[in-house]
């Protein structure tokens, strides 16, 4: 019986050796802490949860390999210094060869500024600085597209709802913020229209009514709103407070949850979102509706609408391993992620550029889209203009 | 004896400094006191201002931001080699600091920080807004290394880059211990400890004080310079208020009024918020509770510490 007990024991030991599974650390480097956790802390909770689908689907194929995937993120606090350093800890102390999340773009500039002479792959997701992929960096891809990519789009349908006069109040020291409005104005203007008054307001500040009271005094058809979703939501609200009855549009990409922290519902009702087709569960495609689901179940929480990015970098990154075959050979992974199509997995509508993901930059597309809220959510009104392959043949006449 | 003792600790700081590198298996540690030995050059610097002249000035972390756009700037529109635009860096924040410090410096005590905290702000406020030239935020990106494409040594490497800030770091330690050593230095001490009586004595103050602050900046502006080229990357974020009080820890905690003190504060205000991050989002809080307490029970700093042993164990023996 002894003996019978201790065979078993060995056999299933052996067995257990043999289906050994293999471990690959990805890490995250975002925002955890600070202004820019509105972004960063779903897009890292979005990793999580694409790992642990991954893993509990069977991990990631490489030959006769098993990998399943363990998730190692610091804070970088959307600091350039926080950022360099978290990336060089997860490269030197840890290991890891592929590292996600970015959702701010300064602590993501200084990363590219020397990933590319780094063993690793860097997958860049919210961050929207336009420079992020106009620098040739071969071990780089980004899933959101660049803020004017979105911003013409804007200018158009706003110019097309007949607005001529529009105010701006933005987080505009903030590049990809100015970026998105000075395409926003280029569109408007092509249509007869005009940007009346650019108002700045700081990322921390959080009384916008001496900006508003001077936009109310220049009587605008429409106001524009872009900044990170606390100081946007307090813009919102301030608006009606002061009465200013004019429809508002904004580019904060923000949820529901984090929108009504600051304003009621009814102050939010009508504001548009002008941004990249992101996640609203009302809209959601079958992978949305899972994904918001899910990530509500694991998180207690909602997750926010620009979250799937880094989501889809997980999923991407997994179909780049296994076209590459391998996980020690970063060259060839980054090349992969350049040649693959769409996975099915992902939550955002990307537009493939030749069928393939990411274009020769790098950057991946997706289609814009004009979001309304309605009743207490955001609702998807209608697609914006998107010509994903124009704006990829312009961005690779770029040299920034 | 006792000057020669410290020589021989000095020498044998060094010594270990040389040697780190190699005792060092985790490149991120390196990558950390590179960071650490650049805060030694701004450390420097704000000790002669704070430690030695009395004169707390909050924009040590500007003065750096001068000297990193301006080594960066200089390089992308002038085409100037690397070696001279780190050598010219100093000198463009030193003017700056001359047109500063000569109105802030009329005023003295808690005015003069707040003075120079203005002055940081509208620096920040520059760098983040004159888009045209600084890029704002999205900063200035692919600054190079110093030594070109046929450089002898690989300054990729972050040892290589080790020694080079090594090598300036001590040799700006050995300048400000020239300084504080000299006439001048024991002018500066006099006026923190009495700015009437250096003026009664026929002491025109405002001068030695101005030298002081240039200078400092001058050790900011070359630290500014030196981080710019190191990362290759630089925006107005790193160059905030924040920052400026980190460089009034490193001297607080590492010692005001020494030359050890800013070399070891700079380590600490480097890798004490590293070390605290297995406190996660708790990290800032316990970090803040750990400079208060360093503040309250040890005004004179580790290094006054340090001295204070020592002498305790000399009377023993």
């Amino acid at each position: 019986m002894r003996l019978t007990a201790l065979t078993a024991a060995m056999v299933m030991t052996a067995g257990a050796a043999w289906a050994e599974e293999k471990t690959l650390d990805i890490g995250v480097s975002d925002a955890l802490t600070g202004g820019g956790a509105v972004y960063g802390l779903p897009q890292t909770n979005a990793v999580k949860l694409a790992a642990k689908e991954i893993n509990a689907s069977g991990g990631i194929k490489v030959g006769e390999d098993t990998y399943m995937l363990n998730v190692i993120a610091y804070d970088d606090k959307a600091n350039p210094t926080e950022a360099s350093n978290a990336v060089r800890k997860l490269i030197d102390r840890d290991g890891v060869k592929y590292i996600l999340g970015f959702c701010c773009s300064g602590a993501t500039g200084a990363v590219a500024s020397f990933i590319e002479y780094e063993d690793a792959v860097m997958l860049v997701g919210n961050a929207a600085e336009r420079s992020i992929t106009t620098r040739e960096i071969p071990n780089l891809t980004r899933t959101r597209p660049p803020a004017d990519y979105t911003g013409a789009a804007a200018g158009t349908f706003v110019a097309e709802k007949g607005h001529k006069r529009v105010a701006v109040l933005g987080a505009l020291d903030v590049g990809f913020y100015a970026s998105y409005v000075d395409a926003f104005e280029k569109e408007l203007e092509k249509a007869g229209g005009e940007i009346v008054s650019r108002e700045a307001f700081g990322l921390k500040d959080r009384d916008m009514s001496p900006q508003l009271t001077k936009i109310r005094g220049q009587e605008p058809d429409a106001i524009l709103v872009v900044g990170y979703v606390e100081p946007a939501a307090f813009i919102y609200r301030q608006a009606v407070e002061l009465g200013i009855d004019v429809p508002r549009y904004g580019f904060t990409s923000g949820s529901e949850d984090q929108f009504t922290r600051v304003a009621t519902s009814e102050q939010m009702e009508g504001v548009w979102d002008l941004r990249p087709t992101e996640l609203t569960l009302l809209s959601a495609s079958e992978n949305g509706k899972a994904y918001h689901a899910n990530y509500t179940e694991e998180f207690g929480i909602a997750p926010s609408p620009s979250s799937p990015y880094s989501y889809d970098q997980t999923y991407a990154l997994k179909d780049a391993i296994e076209a590459a075959g391998t996980v020690e050979d970063t060259e060839a992974v980054a090349e992969a992620l350049r040649e693959i199509a769409v996975p099915d997995e992902v939550v955002m509508q990307y537009l493939p550029v030749d069928d393939k993901m990411f274009d020769e930059n790098g950057q991946a597309y997706t289609s814009n889209g004009a979001f309304q809220w309605q009743g207490g959510n955001w609702v998807f009104v209608q697609d914006l203009p998107s010509d994903a392959a124009a704006y990829s043949a312009f961005l690779s006449t770029l040299d920034d | 004896m006792a000057r020669n003792r410290t020589f021989i600790l000095y020498w044998l700081a060094l010594v270990g400094f040389v040697l780190l590198p190699q005792l060092i298996s985790v490149k991120y540690y390196i990558h950390l006191c590179v960071l650490a030995l650049i805060w030694v050059i701004a450390a420097q610097g704000q000790n002669l201002i704070q430690g030695y002249t009395g004169y707390v000035s909050i924009v040590q972390a500007g003065f750096m931001g001068i000297g990193a756009y301006s080594t960066a700037l200089m390089g992308m529109h002038f085409d100037l080699p690397v070696w001279l635009t780190i050598i010219l860096a100093p000198f463009v924040t030193a003017f700056f600091a001359l047109l500063t410090g000569y109105p802030s410096l009329r005023v003295k005590g808690h005015y003069f920080a707040i003075v120079t905290l203005a002055f940081n702000m509208v620096i920040f406020i520059v760098l983040m807004n004159f888009h045209d030239l600084t890029q704002g935020e999205a900063g200035i990106t692919g600054i190079p290394k110093p030594g070109g494409k046929d450089a002898l040594f690989n300054w990729r490497d972050r040892e290589t880059y080790y020694y080079f800030v090594l090598i300036i770091a001590a040799l700006m330690t050995g300048l400000a211990a020239l300084i504080v050593r000299s006439r001048i230095g024991q002018i500066l001490v006099a006026i923190r400890q009495n700015e009437d009586l250096v003026g009664a004595v026929g002491i025109a103050a405002w001068k030695y004080k101005l030298f002081a602050f240039v200078t400092s900046a001058m050790f900011a502006g070359l630290a500014g310079a030196i981080y710019a080229h190191y990362q290759s990357f630089i925006n107005p974020e790193i160059f905030g208020i924040a920052q400026s009080l980190d460089a009034i820890l490193a001297v607080i905690i590492g010692g005001s009024g020494t030359i050890a003190g800013p070399i070891i504060g700079a380590f600490f205000v480097v890798f004490l918020p590293e070390y605290l991050r297995f406190a996660d989002s708790f990290r800032l809080i316990l970090y803040g509770l750990v400079l208060v307490l360093a503040t309250i029970f040890m005004p004179r700093g580790i290094a006054g510490i340090a001295r204070d042993l020592m002498e305790k164990r000399r009377g023993r023996t």
